[in-house]
């Protein structure tokens, strides 16, 4: 059986363990009114969706979650990821609709609840999406992702 | 098992609201909601027990809502419905012009039987532009929004420590994250949690 390379994806070797939080896209109000429809031209904070940091190389120039010791795959516009918050349990499949998190600035960060811990910024939910399996006002949450 | 799903969907058959007893709910926090199995919808699609938009009136105890979208949207706010605005509150905080995401049970006729309302939510990251008095003034891609610490309110997570009342230790030119309460028809936020990676 081949073994895998030690720069291989993470995500590739099976589900991966990180922090997940919520960003708005698409129409919007506050803040969020001038964000635009992420760079697959789709996002929609009430569509099932997220961003991931490698979905080209423009964006992994950008999120680097390399500089953190994190390899991710390269996954495109309209490709689903299950998240499932390690607080509770829930679960949500989205597909990818935008460029993030920009996991280089938060490097080492951990969140945990209780004795549950993940580190490391690796996907955004839209506000839909992160309210299936936490509540918004929880901000950011360990995770677990797989394809 | 009655779900609290079912519990909502059947106060607002009943038409009224007070019609579910909030222990039958068990706790009315918004953590309390999550866990529970929701119908499946296609990975990508609008959420169709999702809304988002601004309070535009309010009348009884349905918040009739413009999304940005230019869709309406009517949330019916039940005995068992968390609230938060800058943590939680009675349906009386909420106010026409406030802008919101909820999540409930759509109804056959539209309405959205709410588990959950967010009254001006906001998470933004940014880097920290300045910091003066009890304001954080962060550059959110290139725009000044002025986050504003409230007493006994506001506090820090420093990655995994526990919430802290203390903000000092925030620096300029550090990238945060905000989890905020936006005032409405401003560039101005009130800070209900700070996340640091450090």
């Amino acid at each position: 059986m081949a073994r895998s390379r030690p720069t291989d994806p993470v995500d590739l070797l099976g589900p991966v363990q990180g922090e997940v939080s919520w960003f708005c896209c698409g129409a919007a109000w506050g803040p969020c009114g001038t964000v635009g429809k992420g760079a697959c031209g789709t996002c929609n904070s009430g569509s099932l969706q997220h961003a991931w940091p490698n979905t080209s190389d423009a964006c992994w120039a950008i999120t680097r979650p390399d500089s953190c010791g994190v390899s991710l795959s390269r996954r495109t516009c309209g490709f689903s990821h299950r998240t499932t918050a390690l607080c509770g349990g829930a679960s949500v499949v989205t597909t990818i609709a935008d460029c993030g998190p920009q996991t280089d600035l938060f490097c080492g960060e951990r969140s945990c609840c209780g004795a549950t811990c993940a580190s490391n910024r690796l996907i955004d939910l839209t506000p839909a999406a992160y309210s299936r399996i936490a509540s918004l006002s929880s901000g950011l949450r360990p995770c677990e992702i797989s394809a | 098992m009655t779900t609290r799903r079912q519990m909502l969907k059947s106060a607002v058959l009943g038409g009224g609201a007070t019609v579910v007893a909030a222990t039958a709910l068990g706790s009315l926090g918004p953590e309390a909601a999550f866990g529970q199995a929701a119908p499946d919808i296609e990975p990508g699609a609008v959420d169709p027990n999702f809304a988002e938009g601004r309070i535009r009136s309010i009348k009884d105890n349905t918040l009739l809502v413009l999304g940005s979208n230019m869709v309406f949207h009517s949330i019916r706010v039940v005995d068992g419905t968390s609230l938060w605005k800058l943590g939680p509150v009675s349906f009386d905080q909420a106010k026409p012009g406030d802008g919101l995401y909820a999540r409930g049970v759509r109804m056959p006729d539209g309405v959205l039987a709410a588990e959950s309302v967010w009254l001006n939510i906001v998470n933004i990251k940014g880097h920290i532009r300045n910091i003066t008095g009890d304001k954080l003034h962060l550059d959110h891609g290139g725009k000044e929004i002025l986050c504003h610490r409230i007493p006994g309110k506001s506090v820090a997570i420093y990655s995994d420590s526990p919430p802290s009342a203390d903000l000092s230790p925030l620096r300029v030119g550090q990238h945060v994250q905000i989890l905020g309460a936006w005032r409405p028809d401003t560039n101005e936020v009130d800070i209900a949690t700070v996340f640091s990676a450090h």
